[in-house]
Protein backbone atom coordinates (compact mmCIF):
# COMPACT_ATOMS: atom_id res chain seq x y z
CA UNK A 1 0.00 0.00 0.00
CA UNK A 2 1.47 3.36 -0.94
CA UNK A 3 1.88 5.80 1.93
CA UNK A 4 -0.70 8.54 2.35
CA UNK A 5 0.32 12.19 2.26
CA UNK A 6 -1.49 13.82 5.14
CA UNK A 7 -2.02 17.52 5.82
CA UNK A 8 -2.12 18.82 9.41
CA UNK A 9 -3.66 22.05 10.68
CA UNK A 10 -2.95 22.51 14.40
CA UNK A 11 -1.97 25.68 16.24
CA UNK A 12 -0.26 24.03 19.20
CA UNK A 13 3.25 23.23 18.01
CA UNK A 14 3.70 20.46 20.57
CA UNK A 15 0.48 18.75 19.56
CA UNK A 16 1.33 19.16 15.88
CA UNK A 17 4.69 17.50 16.46
CA UNK A 18 2.95 14.56 18.11
CA UNK A 19 0.41 14.17 15.31
CA UNK A 20 3.28 14.25 12.78
CA UNK A 21 5.10 11.64 14.85
CA UNK A 22 2.02 9.41 15.11
CA UNK A 23 1.28 9.70 11.41
CA UNK A 24 4.90 8.79 10.69
CA UNK A 25 4.47 5.66 12.81
CA UNK A 26 1.37 4.82 10.79
CA UNK A 27 3.43 4.96 7.61
CA UNK A 28 2.17 8.33 6.39
CA UNK A 29 4.11 11.20 4.91
CA UNK A 30 3.44 14.73 6.11
CA UNK A 31 2.21 16.67 3.09
CA UNK A 32 2.15 19.93 5.03
CA UNK A 33 1.77 21.04 8.64
CA UNK A 34 0.24 24.46 9.35
CA UNK A 35 -0.34 26.51 12.47
CA UNK A 36 -2.63 29.12 10.90
CA UNK A 37 -5.77 28.99 8.75
CA UNK A 38 -4.37 31.49 6.22
CA UNK A 39 -1.18 29.46 5.69
CA UNK A 40 -3.19 26.28 5.18
CA UNK A 41 -5.51 27.97 2.66
CA UNK A 42 -2.59 29.54 0.79
CA UNK A 43 -0.93 26.14 0.47
CA UNK A 44 -4.12 24.44 -0.71
CA UNK A 45 -4.60 27.18 -3.31
CA UNK A 46 -1.00 27.09 -4.54
CA UNK A 47 -1.39 24.12 -6.89
CA UNK A 48 0.82 21.83 -4.82
CA UNK A 49 -0.09 18.17 -5.10
CA UNK A 50 -3.32 17.60 -3.22
CA UNK A 51 -2.94 15.60 -0.01
CA UNK A 52 -4.62 12.22 0.43
CA UNK A 53 -6.22 13.32 3.68
CA UNK A 54 -6.10 15.91 6.46
CA UNK A 55 -6.27 16.13 10.25
CA UNK A 56 -7.74 19.46 11.34
CA UNK A 57 -7.81 21.05 14.77
CA UNK A 58 -10.99 23.12 14.99
CA UNK A 59 -9.98 26.24 16.91
CA UNK A 60 -6.79 27.61 15.35
CA UNK A 61 -5.60 30.41 17.60
CA UNK A 62 -9.16 31.71 17.96
CA UNK A 63 -9.98 31.18 14.28
CA UNK A 64 -12.25 28.38 13.11
CA UNK A 65 -10.74 25.86 10.71
CA UNK A 66 -13.92 25.53 8.61
CA UNK A 67 -12.67 27.51 5.56
CA UNK A 68 -9.90 24.91 5.24
CA UNK A 69 -12.48 22.13 5.58
CA UNK A 70 -14.54 23.75 2.79
CA UNK A 71 -11.50 23.96 0.53
CA UNK A 72 -10.64 20.30 1.17
CA UNK A 73 -14.21 19.27 0.46
CA UNK A 74 -14.12 21.15 -2.85
CA UNK A 75 -10.91 19.34 -3.79
CA UNK A 76 -12.42 16.00 -2.76
CA UNK A 77 -9.83 15.45 -0.02
CA UNK A 78 -11.10 13.40 2.95
CA UNK A 79 -10.43 14.86 6.41
CA UNK A 80 -11.13 14.43 10.13
CA UNK A 81 -11.33 16.91 13.01
CA UNK A 82 -9.16 16.56 16.11
CA UNK A 83 -10.40 18.69 18.97
CA UNK A 84 -10.70 19.02 22.73
CA UNK A 85 -14.19 20.47 22.38
CA UNK A 86 -16.53 17.60 23.17
CA UNK A 87 -19.62 18.63 21.26
CA UNK A 88 -18.63 21.59 19.16
CA UNK A 89 -21.37 22.58 16.70
CA UNK A 90 -20.15 21.82 13.20
CA UNK A 91 -22.94 22.95 10.94
CA UNK A 92 -22.54 21.37 7.52
CA UNK A 93 -19.90 18.97 8.83
CA UNK A 94 -22.08 16.73 10.97
CA UNK A 95 -20.92 13.60 9.12
CA UNK A 96 -17.20 14.29 9.58
CA UNK A 97 -15.39 12.09 12.07
CA UNK A 98 -14.14 13.84 15.23
CA UNK A 99 -11.03 12.53 16.99
CA UNK A 100 -10.88 13.57 20.66
CA UNK A 101 -7.83 15.10 22.30
CA UNK A 102 -5.66 13.73 23.80
CA UNK A 103 -5.36 11.64 20.65
CA UNK A 104 -5.95 7.92 20.61
CA UNK A 105 -3.57 6.42 18.05
CA UNK A 106 -6.17 3.78 17.20
CA UNK A 107 -8.68 6.47 16.23
CA UNK A 108 -6.04 8.17 14.10
CA UNK A 109 -5.21 4.85 12.41
CA UNK A 110 -8.87 4.37 11.54
CA UNK A 111 -8.95 7.82 9.98
CA UNK A 112 -5.79 7.13 7.96
CA UNK A 113 -7.21 3.80 6.78
CA UNK A 114 -10.19 5.80 5.56
CA UNK A 115 -7.87 8.11 3.62
CA UNK A 116 -6.02 5.19 2.06
CA UNK A 117 -9.13 3.38 0.94
CA UNK A 118 -10.07 6.59 -0.80
CA UNK A 119 -13.31 6.41 1.07
CA UNK A 120 -15.32 9.62 0.89
CA UNK A 121 -15.38 10.60 4.59
CA UNK A 122 -17.83 13.31 3.81
CA UNK A 123 -20.82 11.06 3.29
CA UNK B 1 -80.25 38.96 63.32
CA UNK B 2 -77.22 40.02 65.20
CA UNK B 3 -75.89 36.47 65.29
CA UNK B 4 -76.59 36.00 61.65
CA UNK B 5 -74.84 39.27 60.81
CA UNK B 6 -71.79 38.37 62.85
CA UNK B 7 -71.69 34.92 61.25
CA UNK B 8 -71.73 36.67 57.89
CA UNK B 9 -68.86 38.90 59.04
CA UNK B 10 -66.88 35.87 60.11
CA UNK B 11 -67.65 34.23 56.77
CA UNK B 12 -66.44 37.30 54.88
CA UNK B 13 -63.23 37.68 56.88
CA UNK B 14 -62.55 33.95 56.44
CA UNK B 15 -62.93 34.36 52.70
CA UNK B 16 -60.60 37.38 52.71
CA UNK B 17 -58.05 35.50 54.81
CA UNK B 18 -58.15 32.59 52.38
CA UNK B 19 -57.71 35.01 49.46
CA UNK B 20 -54.68 36.52 51.16
CA UNK B 21 -53.16 33.10 51.86
CA UNK B 22 -53.82 31.95 48.32
CA UNK B 23 -52.30 35.18 47.03
CA UNK B 24 -49.15 34.68 49.07
CA UNK B 25 -48.90 31.08 47.85
CA UNK B 26 -49.48 32.14 44.25
CA UNK B 27 -46.88 34.90 44.55
CA UNK B 28 -44.31 32.52 45.96
CA UNK B 29 -44.70 30.36 42.82
CA UNK B 30 -44.11 33.26 40.40
CA UNK B 31 -40.91 33.47 38.38
CA UNK B 32 -41.39 36.53 36.20
CA UNK B 33 -42.55 40.07 36.73
CA UNK B 34 -45.57 39.44 34.47
CA UNK B 35 -46.65 36.50 36.61
CA UNK B 36 -46.32 38.65 39.73
CA UNK B 37 -48.43 41.41 38.14
CA UNK B 38 -51.08 38.91 37.10
CA UNK B 39 -51.50 37.62 40.66
CA UNK B 40 -51.32 41.06 42.28
CA UNK B 41 -53.88 42.86 40.13
CA UNK B 42 -56.52 40.14 40.57
CA UNK B 43 -55.95 39.56 44.29
CA UNK B 44 -55.81 43.26 45.15
CA UNK B 45 -59.04 43.91 43.31
CA UNK B 46 -60.74 41.00 45.07
CA UNK B 47 -59.73 41.90 48.64
CA UNK B 48 -60.22 45.66 48.25
CA UNK B 49 -63.46 45.60 46.29
CA UNK B 50 -62.02 48.54 44.33
CA UNK B 51 -63.17 49.48 40.82
CA UNK B 52 -59.63 49.24 39.52
CA UNK B 53 -56.10 48.13 40.44
CA UNK B 54 -52.82 49.29 38.92
CA UNK B 55 -49.47 47.56 39.43
CA UNK B 56 -46.71 50.13 39.07
CA UNK B 57 -42.97 49.41 38.78
CA UNK B 58 -40.25 51.84 39.71
CA UNK B 59 -37.96 52.05 36.69
CA UNK B 60 -35.09 54.36 37.59
CA UNK B 61 -36.67 57.85 37.75
CA UNK B 62 -40.03 56.76 36.40
CA UNK B 63 -43.25 55.09 37.42
CA UNK B 64 -44.10 52.41 34.91
CA UNK B 65 -47.80 51.47 34.92
CA UNK B 66 -47.06 47.83 34.22
CA UNK B 67 -50.42 46.14 34.54
CA UNK B 68 -54.02 46.87 35.59
CA UNK B 69 -57.39 45.31 36.34
CA UNK B 70 -60.21 47.88 36.21
CA UNK B 71 -63.71 48.76 35.03
CA UNK B 72 -62.20 51.23 32.54
CA UNK B 73 -58.74 51.91 31.11
CA UNK B 74 -56.14 53.44 33.41
CA UNK B 75 -52.53 54.00 32.31
CA UNK B 76 -51.23 50.54 31.44
CA UNK B 77 -47.90 50.71 29.58
CA UNK B 78 -47.39 54.42 30.32
CA UNK B 79 -44.49 55.95 32.20
CA UNK B 80 -44.47 59.13 34.27
CA UNK B 81 -41.72 60.83 36.26
CA UNK B 82 -41.66 59.69 39.90
CA UNK B 83 -42.24 63.29 40.91
CA UNK B 84 -45.31 63.70 38.71
CA UNK B 85 -47.65 60.96 39.91
CA UNK B 86 -49.06 59.67 43.14
CA UNK B 87 -47.40 56.22 42.87
CA UNK B 88 -44.11 58.08 42.68
CA UNK B 89 -45.04 60.13 45.72
CA UNK B 90 -45.88 56.94 47.69
CA UNK B 91 -42.59 55.27 46.68
CA UNK B 92 -40.45 58.35 47.35
CA UNK B 93 -42.15 58.99 50.72
CA UNK B 94 -42.27 55.28 51.64
CA UNK B 95 -45.83 55.46 52.84
CA UNK B 96 -49.32 54.40 51.91
CA UNK B 97 -51.43 57.30 50.74
CA UNK B 98 -55.24 57.50 50.92
CA UNK B 99 -57.01 60.13 48.79
CA UNK B 100 -60.83 60.12 49.06
CA UNK B 101 -61.25 62.76 46.31
CA UNK B 102 -58.36 63.20 43.92
CA UNK B 103 -59.64 66.52 42.60
CA UNK B 104 -59.18 68.03 46.05
CA UNK B 105 -55.53 66.89 46.31
CA UNK B 106 -52.65 68.89 44.77
CA UNK B 107 -50.33 65.88 44.57
CA UNK B 108 -52.51 64.42 41.82
CA UNK B 109 -51.83 65.37 38.16
CA UNK B 110 -55.52 66.02 37.45
CA UNK B 111 -55.17 66.09 33.66
CA UNK B 112 -53.92 62.51 33.64
CA UNK B 113 -56.96 61.40 35.65
CA UNK B 114 -59.67 63.24 33.76
CA UNK B 115 -60.00 60.60 30.98
CA UNK B 116 -60.37 57.86 33.63
CA UNK B 117 -63.17 56.83 35.97
CA UNK B 118 -61.07 57.46 39.06
CA UNK B 119 -62.33 59.61 41.94
CA UNK B 120 -60.78 58.10 45.06
CA UNK B 121 -57.65 55.97 45.60
CA UNK B 122 -55.24 54.16 47.88
CA UNK B 123 -51.61 53.76 46.83
CA UNK B 124 -49.24 51.52 48.78
CA UNK B 125 -45.54 50.96 48.07
CA UNK B 126 -44.01 47.51 47.62
CA UNK B 127 -41.00 46.98 49.90
CA UNK B 128 -41.51 49.82 52.28
CA UNK B 129 -37.84 50.39 53.21
CA UNK B 130 -36.76 50.86 49.59
CA UNK B 131 -39.80 50.76 47.30
CA UNK B 132 -39.46 49.00 43.95
CA UNK B 133 -43.14 49.05 42.97
CA UNK B 134 -46.56 50.24 44.12
CA UNK B 135 -50.09 48.92 44.13
CA UNK B 136 -52.89 51.40 43.45
CA UNK B 137 -56.60 50.76 44.21
CA UNK B 138 -59.11 53.12 42.58
CA UNK B 139 -62.78 53.88 43.15
CA UNK B 140 -65.20 55.62 40.80
CA UNK B 141 -66.83 57.47 43.70
CA UNK B 142 -65.35 59.53 46.50
CA UNK B 143 -64.26 56.82 48.91
CA UNK B 144 -62.56 56.32 52.26
CA UNK B 145 -61.52 52.68 52.44
CA UNK B 146 -61.90 50.83 55.74
CA UNK B 147 -58.61 50.46 57.66
CA UNK B 148 -58.66 46.65 57.26
CA UNK B 149 -58.90 47.03 53.47
CA UNK B 150 -55.78 49.22 53.51
CA UNK B 151 -54.10 46.67 55.77
CA UNK B 152 -54.92 43.84 53.34
CA UNK B 153 -53.49 45.81 50.42
CA UNK B 154 -50.34 46.31 52.47
CA UNK B 155 -50.15 42.56 53.15
CA UNK B 156 -50.33 41.92 49.40
CA UNK B 157 -47.63 44.56 48.88
CA UNK B 158 -45.35 42.80 51.37
CA UNK B 159 -45.92 39.41 49.73
CA UNK B 160 -45.21 41.07 46.37
CA UNK B 161 -41.93 42.44 47.68
CA UNK B 162 -40.72 38.98 48.66
CA UNK B 163 -41.94 37.52 45.35
CA UNK B 164 -39.94 40.13 43.44
CA UNK B 165 -36.89 39.36 45.57
CA UNK B 166 -37.12 35.61 45.04
CA UNK B 167 -37.75 36.16 41.32
CA UNK B 168 -34.56 38.19 41.16
CA UNK B 169 -32.75 35.54 43.19
CA UNK B 170 -34.06 32.88 40.81
CA UNK B 171 -32.86 34.89 37.80
CA UNK B 172 -29.42 35.36 39.30
CA UNK B 173 -29.22 31.66 40.17
CA UNK B 174 -30.11 30.71 36.59
CA UNK B 175 -27.49 33.16 35.31
CA UNK B 176 -24.88 31.78 37.68
CA UNK B 177 -25.67 28.24 36.63
CA UNK B 178 -25.30 29.09 32.93
CA UNK B 179 -22.05 30.88 33.65
CA UNK B 180 -20.83 27.91 35.69
CA UNK B 181 -21.66 25.50 32.87
CA UNK B 182 -19.80 27.68 30.38
CA UNK B 183 -16.75 27.83 32.63
CA UNK B 184 -16.80 24.06 33.06
CA UNK B 185 -16.90 23.52 29.29
CA UNK B 186 -14.03 25.94 28.80
CA UNK B 187 -12.09 24.22 31.57
CA UNK B 188 -12.76 20.84 29.95
CA UNK B 189 -11.39 22.13 26.65
CA UNK B 190 -8.25 23.58 28.22
CA UNK B 191 -7.57 20.50 30.31
CA UNK B 192 -7.89 18.27 27.23
CA UNK B 193 -5.61 20.52 25.21
CA UNK B 194 -3.06 20.54 28.00
CA UNK B 195 -3.30 16.76 28.31
CA UNK B 196 -2.65 16.53 24.56
CA UNK B 197 0.51 18.60 25.13
CA UNK B 198 1.53 16.28 27.99
CA UNK B 199 0.82 13.32 25.72
CA UNK B 200 3.08 14.85 23.08
CA UNK B 201 5.87 15.52 25.56
CA UNK B 202 5.71 12.03 27.07
CA UNK B 203 5.63 10.29 23.70
CA UNK B 204 8.54 12.22 22.26
CA UNK B 205 10.59 12.16 25.43
CA UNK B 206 10.19 8.40 25.59
CA UNK B 207 11.39 8.08 22.01
CA UNK B 208 14.69 9.80 22.86
CA UNK B 209 15.30 8.10 26.24
CA UNK B 210 17.72 5.20 26.75
CA UNK B 211 16.41 4.24 30.19
CA UNK B 212 13.41 4.74 32.44
CA UNK B 213 15.59 6.93 34.71
CA UNK B 214 16.62 9.16 31.83
CA UNK B 215 13.01 9.41 30.74
CA UNK B 216 11.81 10.32 34.23
CA UNK B 217 14.29 13.13 34.67
CA UNK B 218 13.72 14.82 31.33
CA UNK B 219 9.97 14.25 31.36
CA UNK B 220 9.52 15.65 34.85
CA UNK B 221 11.53 18.76 34.01
CA UNK B 222 9.41 19.33 30.94
CA UNK B 223 6.19 18.89 32.91
CA UNK B 224 7.48 21.34 35.52
CA UNK B 225 8.24 23.86 32.78
CA UNK B 226 4.74 23.38 31.36
CA UNK B 227 3.29 23.83 34.83
CA UNK B 228 5.17 27.10 35.28
CA UNK B 229 3.98 28.31 31.89
CA UNK B 230 0.43 27.68 33.08
CA UNK B 231 1.03 29.43 36.36
CA UNK B 232 1.91 32.55 34.41
CA UNK B 233 -1.24 32.19 32.32
CA UNK B 234 -3.47 31.72 35.34
CA UNK B 235 -1.97 34.78 37.00
CA UNK B 236 -2.90 36.78 33.90
CA UNK B 237 -6.42 35.25 33.73
CA UNK B 238 -5.38 33.42 30.54
CA UNK B 239 -4.52 36.76 28.97
CA UNK B 240 -1.30 37.90 27.31
CA UNK B 241 2.09 37.25 28.87
CA UNK B 242 5.19 39.48 28.71
CA UNK B 243 8.36 38.00 27.25
CA UNK B 244 10.33 39.35 30.22
CA UNK B 245 8.02 37.54 32.65
CA UNK B 246 8.25 34.29 30.66
CA UNK B 247 12.05 34.56 30.67
CA UNK B 248 12.11 35.10 34.43
CA UNK B 249 10.04 31.96 35.01
CA UNK B 250 11.52 29.70 32.33
CA UNK B 251 15.17 30.48 33.15
CA UNK B 252 14.85 30.61 36.95
CA UNK B 253 15.68 26.88 37.41
CA UNK B 254 19.02 27.41 35.60
CA UNK B 255 20.49 30.25 37.62
CA UNK B 256 20.07 31.53 41.16
CA UNK B 257 20.78 35.03 39.93
CA UNK B 258 19.45 35.57 36.44
CA UNK B 259 21.63 38.60 35.64
CA UNK B 260 24.68 36.50 36.53
CA UNK B 261 24.26 34.07 33.63
CA UNK B 262 21.87 35.84 31.30
CA UNK B 263 22.32 39.16 29.53
CA UNK B 264 18.83 40.10 28.38
CA UNK B 265 17.92 43.20 26.36
CA UNK B 266 14.80 43.78 24.28
CA UNK B 267 11.61 45.83 24.07
CA UNK B 268 8.44 44.73 25.88
CA UNK B 269 6.76 42.07 23.73
CA UNK B 270 3.61 40.14 24.68
CA UNK B 271 2.31 36.75 23.54
CA UNK B 272 -1.17 35.28 23.40
CA UNK B 273 -1.89 32.66 26.06
CA UNK B 274 -1.37 29.65 23.76
CA UNK B 275 1.79 31.00 22.14
CA UNK B 276 3.32 31.90 25.49
CA UNK B 277 3.31 28.17 26.35
CA UNK B 278 5.42 27.49 23.23
CA UNK B 279 7.74 30.39 24.10
CA UNK B 280 8.19 28.99 27.58
CA UNK B 281 8.85 25.45 26.36
CA UNK B 282 11.30 26.63 23.69
CA UNK B 283 13.26 28.67 26.25
CA UNK B 284 13.21 25.67 28.57
CA UNK B 285 14.71 23.40 25.89
CA UNK B 286 17.38 25.98 24.97
CA UNK B 287 18.34 26.32 28.64
CA UNK B 288 18.37 22.54 29.19
CA UNK B 289 20.72 22.09 26.23
CA UNK B 290 22.92 24.93 27.46
CA UNK B 291 23.04 23.41 30.96
CA UNK B 292 23.88 19.97 29.61
CA UNK B 293 26.36 20.68 26.83
CA UNK B 294 26.59 24.45 26.34
CA UNK B 295 27.44 27.70 28.05
CA UNK B 296 25.54 26.94 31.27
CA UNK B 297 27.56 23.75 31.79
CA UNK B 298 30.62 25.75 32.91
CA UNK B 299 30.92 28.49 35.58
CA UNK B 300 32.07 31.09 33.04
CA UNK B 301 29.52 30.57 30.30
CA UNK B 302 26.72 33.02 29.72
CA UNK B 303 23.79 33.52 27.41
CA UNK B 304 23.28 36.79 25.55
CA UNK B 305 19.65 37.27 24.62
CA UNK B 306 18.74 40.14 22.29
CA UNK B 307 15.63 40.98 20.38
CA UNK B 308 14.48 43.89 18.28
CA UNK B 309 11.36 44.73 16.33
CA UNK B 310 11.65 46.28 12.88
CA UNK B 311 8.55 48.43 12.85
CA UNK B 312 9.26 49.78 9.35
CA UNK B 313 8.67 46.32 7.86
CA UNK B 314 5.17 45.21 6.80
CA UNK B 315 4.19 43.42 8.90
CA UNK B 316 6.69 44.49 11.62
CA UNK B 317 9.29 41.76 12.18
CA UNK B 318 10.83 40.49 15.36
CA UNK B 319 14.36 39.18 15.35
CA UNK B 320 15.47 37.34 18.48
CA UNK B 321 18.84 35.80 19.11
CA UNK B 322 19.98 33.47 21.90
CA UNK B 323 23.77 33.41 21.77
CA UNK B 324 25.84 31.29 24.12
CA UNK B 325 29.27 32.74 24.98
CA UNK B 326 32.30 31.77 27.06
CA UNK B 327 31.15 28.17 27.22
CA UNK B 328 32.98 25.01 26.25
CA UNK B 329 33.92 24.64 22.58
CA UNK B 330 31.09 23.17 20.54
CA UNK B 331 31.92 20.06 18.52
CA UNK B 332 29.12 20.53 16.03
CA UNK B 333 25.53 19.58 15.45
CA UNK B 334 24.43 16.58 17.52
CA UNK B 335 23.82 13.49 15.42
CA UNK B 336 20.43 12.68 16.84
CA UNK B 337 17.78 15.33 16.42
CA UNK B 338 15.76 14.90 19.60
CA UNK B 339 12.49 16.36 20.65
CA UNK B 340 14.21 19.33 22.33
CA UNK B 341 15.94 20.37 19.14
CA UNK B 342 12.77 19.85 17.11
CA UNK B 343 10.86 22.02 19.55
CA UNK B 344 13.53 24.73 19.35
CA UNK B 345 13.77 24.68 15.57
CA UNK B 346 10.11 24.27 14.73
CA UNK B 347 7.79 24.89 17.66
CA UNK B 348 7.79 28.60 18.15
CA UNK B 349 8.54 29.46 14.53
CA UNK B 350 5.54 27.42 13.51
CA UNK B 351 3.28 29.11 16.06
CA UNK B 352 4.35 32.54 14.89
CA UNK B 353 4.57 31.87 11.17
CA UNK B 354 8.29 32.66 11.17
CA UNK B 355 11.64 30.92 10.78
CA UNK B 356 14.07 29.69 13.40
CA UNK B 357 17.59 28.37 13.08
CA UNK B 358 19.80 26.59 15.55
CA UNK B 359 23.53 26.88 14.74
CA UNK B 360 26.26 24.98 16.56
CA UNK B 361 29.12 27.43 16.01
CA UNK B 362 32.49 26.64 17.64
CA UNK B 363 32.00 29.62 20.02
CA UNK B 364 28.63 28.37 21.17
CA UNK B 365 25.07 27.65 20.19
CA UNK B 366 23.16 30.41 18.42
CA UNK B 367 19.38 30.30 18.13
CA UNK B 368 17.76 32.89 15.87
CA UNK B 369 14.06 33.50 15.42
CA UNK B 370 12.55 35.80 12.83
CA UNK B 371 8.77 36.16 12.90
CA UNK B 372 6.17 38.77 11.99
CA UNK B 373 4.18 40.54 14.69
CA UNK B 374 0.57 39.34 14.83
CA UNK B 375 -2.23 38.78 17.29
CA UNK B 376 -0.05 36.02 18.76
CA UNK B 377 2.96 38.27 19.31
CA UNK B 378 2.83 42.04 19.62
CA UNK B 379 4.71 44.99 21.08
CA UNK B 380 3.35 45.88 24.51
CA UNK B 381 1.29 49.07 24.45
Amino acid sequence: MKSSKVMIVEDEALVAMMVEDMLGDLGCEIAGSFGAVDDALAWLGSGDPTPDGAVLDVNIGGEMVFPVAEALREQGVPFVFATGYGDLPRKGFESIEVIAKPINVGALRKAVDGFQSGEEQDA
Amino acid sequence: MLNLASRDDVGQSDTDLMTLIETIEALSATRTISEVAEVVRKAARKVSGADGIAFVLRDQGQCWYFDEDAIGPLWKGKRFPLTACISGWAMLNRQTVIIPDIYKDDRIPHDAYRPTFVKGLVMTPVRMEDPVAAIGAYWAEEHVPAPEIVKKLQVIARATASALESGRLHDSLVDARHHGTFLLQELDHRVKNTLAIVQSISRQTLRASHSPEAFAEVFENRILALSQAHELLTRRAWGRAQLHDILDKALAPFSTDLTDRFDIVGPAVTFSAETSVSVHMTLHELAVNAAKHGALSTPEGRVVLRWTVDEAATPPMLTLAWREVDGPPVAGKPERRGFGVSMIERGLARDLGGKATLDFTPQGVVYTLRAPLSQRMSLAA
